[in-house]
């Protein structure tokens, strides 16, 4: 579904992504590992357009969306959701959620969206009035990745969604993964620290050091690898 | 309406002003105009402030939060040396077009232009920016531009064509910001010299107001002007001198205690009730 080849990309003159290759087939989870600052982040920002790439390609079902702009990208069914809780604190919940269907293809689609993500989350239903910033950590990513479901993608990236939570939430976060993977069957390319959590989620893994992808292979082999989780993982 | 601070807001006012003057300056000679030649120098004035506001935001609209405002305040006294220094538009000695406003529209027009006609366009400026205003909050620009405002990076993974909204919000503050020059600067005065019409203190003032009144919202910049002239009037006859000296430290309580100004509180407060609706 999307093929990343020889990416590059970086932030003024640092060059961070140094041609990674990824593949995310449709209707796994993938996942992409590494510790802090080796690119993960950047390599999903370049995939969505938000880093403009210097070089390489990216191809979504089959077209090449290397210099498309974001905008179009959405439209064409590519969401993230950014690592931090990128809210709007002072909206309530459900505007929240509404503001995610701003596409006119969304837009037209918003009810029955909605009530899928509250099918999802009850507890957004519950708190649906009041300010998303009064939420608990994990409400609020609930709120993040509701609103990406309100954009009707078939790929969602997540960037770190278990980040700053509590470890009990960490494991309701990967439910909801899995869920979304195989209930409304989106396609997912996952970012994560949490290398234990994820490796159980995810089909595909790989595992990204220094801007480079260093390693790759179906989750439980990496899993089974101890040289791999040694020298990268760290577990 | 994007939570991004202009501070070369009086640079557009200040081009405004350039494009009535050249207007009536330049077409004088053209009989048979009469009236006509006022809504020319407006038209003027929307189109050179565009323009500008292009050149400007191509560049300074790359920076996001602090950074863009750092760099708008830049343009301003940048425009002015260029007008002085190059000798655009008569440079340094300014345009003084009393004369041909009198050749124009004859000496009794003329006069009824700029004491009355001048602000009764102010006014009517005014209520066409509100109107502008209550249209983008309204619709789907309104949306996106909030967005904006409250996290670029969610606005962008929500399919919002950023860039595009930024421009829009940009270029709309830029044309009122011409016809405002044009009309309570330029017919009222009527002459423009590049120091006065480039004073940066009018983008303070337009800042201290918007703070006072509540920034993103539509009755805002009223109420804080109102606050803010009334206000500075009284201070200038109780205490003649100090009314600056005053305002800062009031300003600094206020975003402290109200970063959201007088109407983003009342709002606030009336969050759920009938009320709502009218308070934008």
């Amino acid at each position: 579904m999307l093929r990343v080849e020889n990416l590059e990309s970086g932030y003024g003159p640092m060059q961070v992504l140094w041609q990674p290759s990824l593949e995310v087939k449709k209707g796994t989870i993938t996942s992409l590992l590494g510790p802090n600052g080796v690119g993960k982040s950047t390599l999903l920002r370049t995939v969505l357009g938000s880093v403009e790439p210097w070089g390489g390609e990216i191809t979504y079902e089959e077209m090449n969306v290397t210099r498309l702009p974001t905008h179009k990208k959405v439209d064409m069914g590519i969401t993230l959701v950014p690592e931090g809780k990128h809210l709007f604190v002072g909206m309530t919940v459900q505007e929240n959620l509404i503001m995610g269907a701003y596409r006119k293809e969304a837009l037209k689609h918003k009810d029955e969206t909605l009530e899928l993500v509250y099918s999802l989350f009850p507890v957004l239903k519950e708190r649906g009035k009041q300010a998303a910033g009064s939420l608990s950590g994990g409400e609020q990513q609930m709120v993040t990745i509701g609103r990406a479901l309100m954009t009707k993608p078939k790929l969602i990236m997540l960037d770190e969604p278990s980040q700053g939570l509590a470890p009990k939430l960490v494991g309701e976060v990967f439910e909801t993964i899995e869920k979304l993977n195989t209930e409304i069957g989106l396609t997912i390319l996952l970012v994560e620290q949490n290398a234990e959590a994820c490796l159980k989620s995810a089909d595909h893994v790989y595992i990204m050091h220094e801007g480079r992808i260093k390693a790759e292979g179906p989750a439980d082999e990496i899993a089974e690898s101890s040289d791999i989780r040694e020298a990268y993982l760290g577990i | 309406m994007t939570g991004y601070v202009d501070f070369g807001y009086v640079a557009f006012m200040g081009v405004g002003t350039y494009g009535m003057a050249l207007g009536i300056t330049r077409l004088v000679h053209f009989k048979g105009l009469g009236i006509g030649l006022i809504i020319i120098g407006l038209c003027l004035a929307m189109v050179m402030s565009t323009l500008l506001a292009l050149a400007v935001g191509a560049v300074a609209l790359r920076l996001r939060g602090a950074y863009f405002a750092i760099a708008t305040i830049g343009v301003n006294e940048g425009f002015r040396y260029l007008i002085e220094g190059a000798k655009i538009w008569n440079g340094s000695e300014g345009i003084i077009f009393m004369g041909q406003m009198n050749e124009a529209f004859g000496d009794e027009v003329a006069s009824a232009l700029s004491t009355f006609w001048a602000d009764v366009l102010v006014v009517i400026i005014a209520a066409l920016a509100a109107f502008v205003t209550l249209h983008y909050m309204r619709s789907k620009i309104g949306y996106a531009l909030t967005a904006l405002r409250e996290d670029e990076d969610a606005a962008k993974v929500m399919g919002i064509n950023v860039t595009k909204f930024k421009i829009i919000a940009f270029i709309t503050s830029a044309i009122f910001a011409g016809l405002l020059g044009a009309a309570a600067w330029a017919i009222k005065t009527p002459y423009v010299f590049p120091p006065e019409v480039f004073e940066i203190h009018y983008t303070v003032e337009a800042i201290i107001i918007v703070l006072l009144g509540g920034a993103g919202t539509l009755l805002g910049p009223v109420v804080g002007g109102l606050i803010y002239g009334i206000s500075k009037y009284f201070l200038a006859i109780i205490l003649p001198g100090f009314q600056l000296l005053i305002f800062a430290p009031i300003i600094i309580i206020i975003i402290v205690l109200f970063p959201e100004g007088t109407i983003g509180m009342l709002k606030n407060r009336v969050r759920g009730t009938a009320l709502e609706r009218y308070i934008v």
